[in-house]
């Protein structure tokens, strides 16, 4: 069963400067959400909002019924993880550490893993096939590494939600693919709600089950095949220079 | 990271008695020879031969020794901490400009209240008690100073100038009190501003103990927060970190320890920065769980070494404890931004 997701009233934005006003999203089935947007649109600023790393202007955002933006961090933590872009210079922390950050919300205060915590840790180290480098520094990884690591200290945390903001900026092709296959089975085989920022859209038409396009000013809810049949991306960029092709499913420059 | 490695527990247990050799040779040196187990003896209780004897171990040598683990210990903690929240490997009380802030705090507590008229006796604030609330006000005042702006400034070297810049307001706020204080305060404060282990007296240190005894064993507590630190603010609160409040928490566990060490030892320099590298280097960890007792033993140990030089045979007077402080600390730093390339674009 998926989890119900309800976005009401919702005005985002920083110092009570509205980005995105009265926002209302409803999911039901949708498992695996692309937001989809240009740059400066508020992509950002919605997930970081319903995150709960930014505080809403005004508005509810309800995930299985439960009201996320009312919960004390610790709580948010078991129900929702996220992934943003890579950081690095983070200091000596092997990858296995790093995924096993996963399991702060769990810990007690001194943070000891428990037997459970490192299945939870192997599973999601296996997942993302980092076996071979569990060992390494963070620091010392490709950006597709690190990623993927991050990825996996999400899984680790083990949350029925995960929210990703443009997971796959500085990825190369084959970096990006394996990312959003390894999304895809999360949503298919974990039962977990995906939601994903990103400019990767035609692999993303490709993989979600919906796209929330922020376009003007607004926010709506689309299948992937609405978005191609009304032309919803040329609409996007609204340029001179390219146009979305619907057989091709593919952009094209004019 | 769950199980401290044996190498880890190796280092510590070296630390540790490294910790008593060097406590018992910062006791034993100094312008008076007493054989070493006559202090052993004195220690236990035992009627000393000389009067003086005693009276040196007990009123001098023993909290001068005790200062320098007090000061060690709370320092390099600091240091680790405001590193670890800063995101700033060169962060540290002394060079981010709240040991300035102290000395401010302080320098208006000796030299101020005369200059408006009043006499600190005269209106009967407890001097020992009166030095340490106006120094932690005096840090905790910067800390804030620089919190609040840190979030505009994103590169650490604009931090670090910044704190510099701090420092050199309040040293020129301290000149001008200087410039209207009396002679025998001029005298006092100046003679703290050179970090004196040896005028901390029994009182202070009964003052000073168990603060430092809070501060840091708090600041243990704080090491799993600190570790999500690591992964930058977002994560740490994605993770369940209450981040206004931890970081309420790692500024206030600073402040108290930073102004109440440099109320009585007078600024330190430098060793806040050094111990924390020391001990990652000598660890090969980040993690706080780990860093958090390794920086306290090293901070001891270097803190008993500087001020066992300061004393060196032959000297009649003590060199000043900041003086060698910066000597041993300041070639460390400039080697650590030599060796890290990437330092200004660590954040």
């Amino acid at each position: 069963m998926s989890k119900s997701i309800n976005i009401s009233a919702l005005n985002i934005g920083y110092d009570k400067k509205n980005i995105l006003t009265n926002i209302n999203l409803t999911s039901n089935e949708g498992k695996m959400i692309g937001v989809f947007g240009r740059n400066g649109q508020g992509k950002s600023t919605l997930l970081k909002t319903i995150s709960g790393l930014l505080p809403p202007i005004s508005g509810q955002f309800y995930f299985d019924k439960i009201n996320v933006l009312a919960l004390s961090e610790k709580e948010r933590a078991k129900l929702l993880s996220i992934v943003s872009t890579t950081q690095s210079g983070i200091g000596a922390i092997t990858v296995k550490d790093y995924v096993a950050f996963g399991r702060f919300p769990y810990t007690n205060w001194l943070g000891i893993n428990k037997a459970k915590d490192y299945q939870e840790i192997n599973k999601a180290i296996e997942l993302c096939k980092l076996q071979d480098f569990a060992n390494r520094n963070y620091d010392e990884l490709s950006d597709g590494e690190k990623q993927k690591v991050n990825i996996a200290r999400a899984i680790a945390q083990n949350t029925p939600l995960i929210i990703l903001d443009e997971p796959t900026v500085h990825l190369d092709l084959i970096n990006k693919v394996e990312v959003f296959k390894l999304l895809k089975e999360l949503v298919k085989t974990h039962n977990k709600t995906v939601i994903i920022s990103t400019h990767q859209m035609e692999y993303a038409l490709q993989i979600c089950d919906e796209i929330w396009l922020i376009n003007e000013g607004k926010v709506e809810s689309l299948s992937p095949s609405e978005i191609i049949e009304k032309e919803k991306l040329t609409a996007l960029f609204n340029d001179d220079l390219i146009h979305f092709d619907k057989a091709s499913q593919s952009f094209r420059l004019k | 990271m769950d199980q401290p490695s044996n190498k880890i527990k190796f280092t510590l247990i070296t630390l540790f008695i490294g910790t008593l050799i060097f406590f018992g040779l910062d006791l034993f040196l100094g312008s008076v020879h007493i054989p070493f187990h006559k202090i052993v003896s004195i220690l236990f209780g035992h009627a000393p031969e000389k009067e003086s004897w005693q009276i040196i171990i007990f009123q001098s040598r023993l909290p001068r020794a005790f200062s320098a683990v007090l000061c060690g210990s709370a320092l390099s903690v600091c240091g680790l901490q405001m590193q670890t929240l800063f995101r700033n490997p060169l962060a540290g009380p002394y060079i981010l400009g709240i040991s300035s802030g102290a000395g401010l705090g302080v320098a208006i507590f000796i030299m101020g209240i005369s200059f408006l008229g009043i006499s600190a006796t005269g209106i009967n604030i407890p001097t020992n008690e009166g030095i340490i609330v106006a120094s932690i006000l005096g840090s905790l005042g910067v800390l804030a100073i620089l919190l609040s702006v840190i979030k505009r400034l994103k590169d650490i070297m604009t931090v670090l100038i910044l704190g510099i810049m701090i420092g050199s307001v309040i040293t020129a706020i301290i000149g001008i009190i200087q410039y209207f204080s009396h002679d025998a305060q001029l005298k006092s404060f100046i003679m703290w501003t050179m970090g004196n282990l040896n005028a901390v007296t029994n009182d202070q240190l009964m003052l000073l103990t168990p603060i430092v005894f809070i501060g840091v064993t708090l600041s243990f507590i704080a090491s799993k927060n600190l570790n999500a630190y690591l992964l930058g603010e977002a994560y740490a609160k994605s993770l369940g970190v209450n981040i206004k409040r931890s970081r309420i928490v790692i500024i206030l566990i600073t402040s108290v320890l930073t102004g109440s060490i440099t109320a009585f030892c007078g600024p330190i320099g430098f060793i806040g920065i050094v111990v924390p590298h020391l001990a990652r280097m000598l660890s090969n960890s980040s993690d706080h769980r780990i860093l958090t007792p390794l920086t306290v033993l090293l901070g001891i140990n270097i803190l008993l070494i500087s001020d066992i030089i300061s004393q060196l045979p032959g000297l009649d007077q003590n060199l000043p404890l900041n003086s060698i402080t910066s000597l041993i600390g300041i070639p460390f730093i400039i080697w650590i931004i030599l060796k890290n390339k990437k330092i200004a674009n660590l954040n």
